[in-house]
């Protein structure tokens, strides 16, 4: 069938309800762009689904009438990377907000099922109501999407839970680029998800179905692979008791051995490094206040909290208060007392807490990050190349994932937007220390928006060609989300 | 093993690999985690004794014939017997005595053994020991210093290797009874080979000529105790003997008969060896050294498809080999400090002669001594004793090819150091580590 | 046999003595536990032997593995990869296969003690692992297969649960960059390991999507996709002192215990206790093991022989027996853990058997350290298979437990499998009780025809069961023809698992019984 104009609308409003679609100017002038330096085109319209039939339909119907989908799970305004703005010509904006339901909350089996368009702001009270804890990367934005972040691999700052690179995201439910419907893991079946419920299932096994494990590839494919309409993901119980230490320093190699042993031997939850920027971005949110604290805090900071639960919740926090002693003074560590009062309040709050705006843009009103990941070794020649080239306003967070495998390394180069000097510095300066970053073997798991082809070329073309077989038989039309990654070059 | 065990038997193998490694409880290392010569050096399934197992089975379903292949297969195998206690770590499986049984077969089809092997056989014949050497020659070994005592009840049963190859064993076992006072005989020119390499080989039939005209020498001469200096003439009468016949003397290994001597203090270890050692278990002192016990019991259907015995039936295990004695001995040797190997008792490595390995595969046994060898370097000693004259042989082949600084002794030669007999060759050999 | 010129070509490859193309050695390698009810299920002759493979090869390095599989793409014969080698899914499915068996790559290529993981090639044994991780505090996953299985096998192929999985999880799950010889002959390094310039082995993602996920699923591909030769996986603190020593002599090694290791043994009322005290022990994080099992089986682990598994009448009438082991580094993390189980037991009524009517042999701990319990399962009739293997909730293992007991009665009744009541089940938690699966270990003889019939029967019913009562996904639900059964109630992914064996395998080489074919079934 060839498109028009005509019976492309129409039959998206046939699926949708023409309450659900847009095609004002300022929305679509919306869609086209995010904070990121990529130009993208102008979408067709914007679409917002309200069930996984009607994406089914409309990718059904993408295929028929040759257009793109790109999903997209939030609002745009905070949206950073360019993956979800359209590159190519006859796009729509496939948005999920409004499919925003809590679909179960299972206290005992400790997993929550939502759907894409379910918010930070709106989970993480609903769980805490129930003593459970969700996995959280820091201090996400409070209109974030949380399935979108776990689909994102997004680092969360509890490394011990972090059992696998893919948590806390379990089972999903997915419409391929095909328009086929498929649900991984044990949600696969035999039976429906009710029927499945009812034998006492909770879809917590993310594995399979059998011999492949098809959420592994959603996830992280930025759209371009499947549409997810609901997920499983991973909680924790919440603590009755934290306690939260702060270590300063001015060497990073004590910080990172005492959270190498406090990791290896699995003595606490949150646990990760900042500088100095990056940790009063968190504290505060008034830029004087911000740069004040700057000034006050040590250059590097480790924050880790020890918990417990429970009657025995004291006692499990002088076990951990007395093993942690014993490291620490074997490791013959001495850390600096901070000049300024941080109260415990203050850093509960940017671990529990969302974000009304990305913290990251408090200091100087936006920022363009660069994240990878790495080894413990490798940290410190990493920081070093970033240190000498952005003198100042560069926050740093280190984050050990996956039980201390690896490291999300996140540098955030601060600027004032409104300073056209400084933001084409910034964005000429971005494309090129990636490059040299990549030279010294940073690991960007996640390539988006403009760097994913520089982050390709170092990569072998095994993987490449792989990653294309694997686009081939999930979206062989190509209908979502072309052009990143990998997929159009 | 009976015809009819032996058939049901090779049904059961679970192709675990169990029997490629020593018992895993006991792994230290990577390095030192495995137990099959044959499997570390040929790879192939085939050659562990599960692998075995599958041949005997295939072959009696007559998927496979008697071929050089299987020939090949099957006696590249040193019967070490560590696959033996592995697999019954856990299951009740025999895959040593399977292999032995399928050699008898294949030499029952004319199809075993190999031809060094059937070499040596010949030699056994004629002149009642697997080297050729002339049967006179036997005694030449005796030094005029050894008093023997025609009326002792005590046999001193000295063995091919010692007689003809490692004779420094024999001297060494001869000098230390004089010293303790035991008195002593040996059967002179009524001593033939015990069969050990006959047996272990397959030819059952050989064998079972042999151990009769042994046993009904000694019998014939009143002994109460048959004292060996070499493990594997020890085994066999001690372990094979009584499966076809049984017997009254006592049979000893001479680290059993030292050890007792330390502790009556006829022998006083007077001199200081101040030297670093480790011991190697000879397979035929140690695991294979534990006799089958008679049990009569009763195979007991419990349930559908699960029968127990009862009494419970005795599992040869490995565990009833002699590894105390040898260590005590070296215990007790003033300034002496003994440092074990990663496997050591039921689960040691073997030295890679054994089972007619050495004269049909030469390559096979050198390998597996050099890696023995490796393993005894990094225990840290500078000696490596053992108590068997095979095992003497090969690995100081081993040594001699891997340029290995460490010296091999006997653990008798070691004791006639603490005894204060030989104070040239201790001065010399520790001069020589050193 | 192979044709002259090929074997030459092989031969060139990896050296004269590293392949065997003979008699002897082929139907050595077509031997293997448990082919004898799987030749049954495919209507053939219900022998333990399976196709007999052309030739065995020996590769050495991951370019041998490259070349031979390029070969046998040349020649249109297909291969199958095998690491330590247990199990009918390392037969080949036709006669047009040759063995690759990788015991020749055999290196620890690297243990990565700041970035807590270990790189091995495919013939390095858990045990040998465990022993060289160990001198740095750490611990691996190994399957309940036990130690001397190979770790790689477990987590790129195979299944993947543990007796330690409250603490190390799933193999699955536990995969970093990986080297695969895809079965086309290419190289594919997954995540850090594909960089071209400083490559490393910390992450088996991306970039962007995880090929992690067609590499392998609940279960492994069991080589029908292609080789591994090298991979990355996680390492967990080990649970206390290293200090490791059995002394004395097998069986029976007196096991010097290490300071802080507990057991016990708790026997719930019922199905809803159990599932109670599992979900209550494992959300305390404490325990090194939690298993559920039934008594038949806890006898069978305490035991190292058929007698003495007789003589445990103690413990052989219990309800719903559960075995926790707590271990602990220090003594007042050893002092937490014992609190926070006296605190469960007074709130659920239990009292901890071990210590009153019953204690274990030091061995046992020994064996618990290092992975040895599922050993124990042959113990009784020498042959064993596990029907089952689901994994979700506590709530769906025990439902499956509890719905399969009759029928696995009907099949005790016929004489063809050994009488555990019905109820021989094991379950593990893992990670800290995220999720559970179960099994369940049935005993039968390998050498009575009846039970090798009987044990085949009785699993395709209870497969029948699974699907039919939506009682989660077996193990065993591989090659062709369970595939396009289980497929139309799983999403049709059978249609998407067959398309990426066509993509990835063009020419069909990679031996697909145990995995899909691109051939048959497309809907
Ligand atoms: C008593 C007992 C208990 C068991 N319990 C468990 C358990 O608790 N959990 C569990 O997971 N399993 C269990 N199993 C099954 C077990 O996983 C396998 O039998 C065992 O892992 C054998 O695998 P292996 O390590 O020897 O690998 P192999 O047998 O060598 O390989 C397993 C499969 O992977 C393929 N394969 C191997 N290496 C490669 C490679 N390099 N590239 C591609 N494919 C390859 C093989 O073709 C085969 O299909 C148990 C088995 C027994 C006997
Ligand atoms: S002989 Fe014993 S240990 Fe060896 S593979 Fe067979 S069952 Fe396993
Ligand atoms: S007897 Fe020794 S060499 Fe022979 S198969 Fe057994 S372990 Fe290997």
């Amino acid at each position: 069938m060839i498109m028009n104009n005509d019976n492309f609308l129409q039959n998206l409003t046939k699926i949708c309800g023409s309450r659900n679609i847009s095609r004002e100017p300022k929305d679509l002038e919306e869609y086209s762009k995010d904070l990121s330096f990529l130009k993208g085109k102008s979408p067709l319209c914007i679409v917002w689904p309200s069930k996984s039939q009607e994406v089914i339909k409309i990718v059904k119907l993408a295929n028929d009438l040759k257009f793109h989908v790109i999903p997209v799970s939030l609002n745009s305004r905070f949206k950073q990377h360019g993956n979800s703005i359209p590159r190519k010509d006859k796009s729509i904006i496939l948005n999920l907000s409004r499919m925003n339901k809590i679909l179960s909350i299972n206290r005992k089996n400790r997993v929550v099922m939502v759907e894409p368009g379910v918010t930070f702001e709106k989970l993480i009270p609903i769980l805490k109501k129930e003593g459970l804890k969700l996995l959280l990367p820091v201090m996400p934005t409070a209109s974030q999407s949380v399935l979108a972040t776990a689909l994102e691999r997004e680092p969360i700052t509890i490394p011990r839970y972090h059992w696998d690179s893919s948590d806390p995201l379990l089972c999903i439910e997915v419409v391929f680029g095909t328009g086929d419907l498929f649900r991984t893991g044990t949600a696969a079946g035999p039976g429906t998800i009710k029927q499945q419920q009812k034998m006492g299932q909770a879809q917590v096994n993310p594995m399979g179905p059998t011999q492949f494990s098809p959420f592994r590839i959603i996830q992280g494919a930025q759209g371009s692979l499947g549409v997810v309409t609901w997920a499983t993901l991973k909680l924790e119980l919440f603590p009755s008791i934290q306690k939260v230490y702060h270590l300063q320093s001015d060497n990073i190699q004590d910080l990172l051995d005492l959270q190498y042993e406090l990791l290896k031997y699995r003595l606490c939850d949150e646990l990760f490094i900042l500088n100095d920027v990056n940790l009063a971005c968190l504290l505060k949110e008034d830029q004087q206040e911000i740069s004040q604290l700057v000034g006050n805090l040590e250059r590097w900071n480790l924050i880790f909290i020890i918990s417990g639960r429970g009657p025995l919740a004291n006692d499990k926090i002088s076990y951990l208060e007395g093993d942690i002693d014993d490291i620490s003074a074997e490791l013959g560590l001495n850390f600096s007392k901070s000049k300024v009062e941080i109260t415990d309040k203050e850093i509960f709050h940017f671990l529990n807490e969302p974000c009304e705006n990305p913290w990251r843009m408090r200091l100087k009103g936006a920022y363009q990050d660069m994240f990878f990941l790495t080894s413990f070794e490798k940290l410190p020649k990493f920081i070093s190349l970033m240190e000498t080239k952005f003198e100042k306003d560069l926050g740093i967070y280190i984050q050990p994932i996956n039980q201390g495998t690896s490291y999300h390394i996140e540098f955030d180069l601060l600027y004032d937007p409104k300073d056209i000097n400084e933001m084409k510095s910034i964005k000429e300066k971005n494309m090129g220390v990636r490059a040299q970053l990549m030279d010294f073997g940073a690991f960007f798991s996640k390539p988006y928006g403009l760097w994913a082809k520089d982050v390709f070329s170092h990569h072998s073309l095994e993987i490449i060609d792989a990653l294309k077989k694997v686009k081939k038989i999930f979206d062989p039309n190509n209908v979502l989300n072309p052009g990143v990654l990998c997929f159009d070059d | 093993m009976e015809e009819e065990e032996y058939q049901k038997m090779i049904k059961r193998c679970v192709r675990c690999s169990v029997c490629k490694w020593i018992p895993q409880v006991q792994i230290k290392s990577q390095k030192y985690a495995s137990g099959c010569p044959a499997i570390d050096i040929y790879n192939f399934h085939p050659y562990s004794g599960g692998g075995k197992i599958i041949i005997a089975l295939a072959y009696e379903m007559g998927r496979i014939k008697p071929t050089e292949e299987l020939r090949d297969i099957v006696y590249k195998c040193t019967a070490c017997g560590n696959c033996a206690v592995a697999c019954k770590y856990m299951n009740t499986l025999e895959p040593l005595e399977i292999i032995m049984k399928l050699r008898e077969k294949l030499v029952n089809t004319g199809c075993g053994p190999m031809p060094q092997q059937q070499a040596y056989i010949e030699a056994v014949k004629k002149v009642n020991n697997p080297y050729n050497e002339p049967h006179e020659k036997r005694t030449d070994w005796i030094p005029d210093d050894v008093t023997l005592d025609p009326n002792a009840k005590i046999l001193y049963f000295v063995g091919c290797t010692s007689s003809y190859r490692r004779k420094e064993m024999a001297i060494a076992t001869a000098r230390i009874m004089n010293e303790a006072g035991v008195s002593f005989n040996i059967l002179q020119n009524d001593e033939f080979c015990c069969g050990s390499p006959i047996l272990r080989i397959g030819d059952t039939t050989t064998f079972e000529e042999i151990l009769n005209k042994n046993l009904d020498i000694i019998e014939s001469r009143g002994i109460e105790t048959v004292v060996f200096s070499c493990a594997g003439c020890y085994d066999t009468f001690k372990v094979d003997y009584p499966l076809s016949r049984k017997f009254d003397f006592e049979v000893k290994h001479t680290v059993e008969l030292f050890d007792e001597l330390i502790e009556s203090e006829q022998l006083k270890l007077t001199d200081n060896v101040p030297i670093i050692v480790t011991y190697h278990d000879p397979c035929h002192l140690g695991r294979n050294a534990e006799r089958y016990e008679d049990w009569d019991g009763d195979v007991v259907p419990l349930m559908p498809l699960v029968s127990i015995n009862i009494p419970p039936k005795p599992k040869r295990t490995g565990s009833k080999g002699i590894y105390d004695a040898p260590r005590k001995i070296l215990k007790k040797i003033p300034g002496l400090k003994l440092l074990e190997m990663e496997r050591i008792q039921e689960y040691a490595y073997c030295c890679g002669a054994g089972a007619g390995v050495k004269s049909a595969f030469p390559e096979m046994a050198l390998k597996t001594a050099n890696m023995r060898i490796e393993e005894a370097e990094d225990s840290g000693a500078d000696f490596l004793v053992s108590a068997c004259p095979f095992c003497s042989t090969n690995l100081q082949d081993g040594i001699n090819d891997k340029k290995s600084k460490l010296k091999y002794f006997d653990i008798s030669e070691i004791l006639l150091m603490a005894l204060g007999l030989e104070p040239e060759k201790l001065k010399q050999a520790t001069a020589e580590v050193l | 046999m192979l044709k002259e010129e090929i074997l030459k070509e092989f031969q060139k490859i990896v050296g004269d003595e590293n392949i065997d193309d003979g008699e002897v050695t082929t139907n050595t390698y077509a031997y293997n536990w448990c082919v004898e009810f799987v030749n049954y299920l495919a209507n053939k002759d219900p022998i333990p032997f399976s196709s007999i493979p052309k030739a065995i090869i020996l590769p050495s390095t991951t370019e041998e593995v490259q070349k031979i599989v390029q070969l046998c793409n040349k020649y249109d014969i297909q291969f199958k990869a095998q690491s330590t080698g247990l199990g009918p899914w390392n037969q080949p499915s036709t006669d047009n296969c040759v063995i690759l068996d990788l015991r020749r790559m055999n290196k620890i290529v690297k243990i990565d003690v700041k970035n807590l993981y270990v790189v091995v090639e495919p013939y390095v044994s858990g045990a040998q692992i465990q022993v060289e991780v160990m001198k740095f505090g750490l611990n691996i996953h190994m399957p309940g297969a036990g130690p001397m299985a190979s770790a790689l096998a477990s987590h790129t192929s195979m299944c993947g649960p543990g007796f330690t999985s409250p603490q190390t999880g799933h193999s699955a799950r536990n995969v970093l960059g990986t080297e695969w010889v895809l079965p086309t002959g290419k190289i594919l390094r997954l995540g850090s390991l594909g960089l071209k310039k400083e490559s490393d082995w910390y992450s088996g993602d991306g970039p962007g999507p995880s090929l992690r996920g067609i590499m392998r699923g609940w279960v492994g591909t069991k080589s029908g996709l292609g080789v591994f030769t090298r991979v990355a996986m996680k390492l967990f603190p080990y649970p206390c002192n290293t200090k490791y020593i059995a002394k004395g002599h097998s069986p029976l090694y007196d096991f010097h215990l290490p300071d802080f290791i507990r057991a016990y043994l708790l026997d719930c009322r019922n199905f809803k206790h159990l599932e109670k005290s599992l979900l209550r022990i494992e959300e305390e994080e404490i325990a090194f093991i939690c298993s559920h099992m039934s008594s038949f089986a806890v006898m069978a682990i305490f035991s190292y022989s058929l007698e003495s598994l007789m003589d445990k009448i103690a413990i052989g009438s219990m309800k719903k027996p559960l075995v926790i082991v707590i271990a602990a580094r220090t003594k007042r993390e050893f002092d937490y853990k014992q609190k926070v189980m006296n605190l469960i037991m007074d709130e659920l009524n239990l009292t901890n058997i071990i210590g009153s009517k019953y204690e274990p042999k030091s061995l046992f701990y020994a064996e618990c350290l290092r992975a040895n319990l599922g050993y124990h399962g042959f113990i009784a009739t020498g042959g064993f298979q596990s029907a089952k293997g689901q994994c979700d909730t506590a709530a769906l293992c025990l439902n499956t437990e509890r719905k399969n007991i009759p029928l696995k009665q009907k099949y005790i009744e016929k004489g063809v499998i050994a009488n555990d009541f019905g109820e021989g089940a094991w379950m593990t938690s893992y990670e800290s009780g995220h999720y559970f699966h179960m099994e369940v270990p049935t005993l039968f003889d390998q050498t009575n025809a009846e039970s090798v019939k009987g044990i085949a029967e009785y699993m395709e019913e209870s497969n029948q069961m699974d699907l039919v009562k939506h009682l989660g996904t077996p193990f065993f639900i591989e090659g062709d023809e369970l595939h396009d059964e289980w497929g139309p109630h799983l999403m049709n992914y059978h249609i998407w698992l067959r398309k990426i064996k066509e993509t990835f395998d063009p020419n069909g080489i990679s031996d697909p019984g145990f995995y899909i074919s691109s051939k048959k079934g497309d809907v």
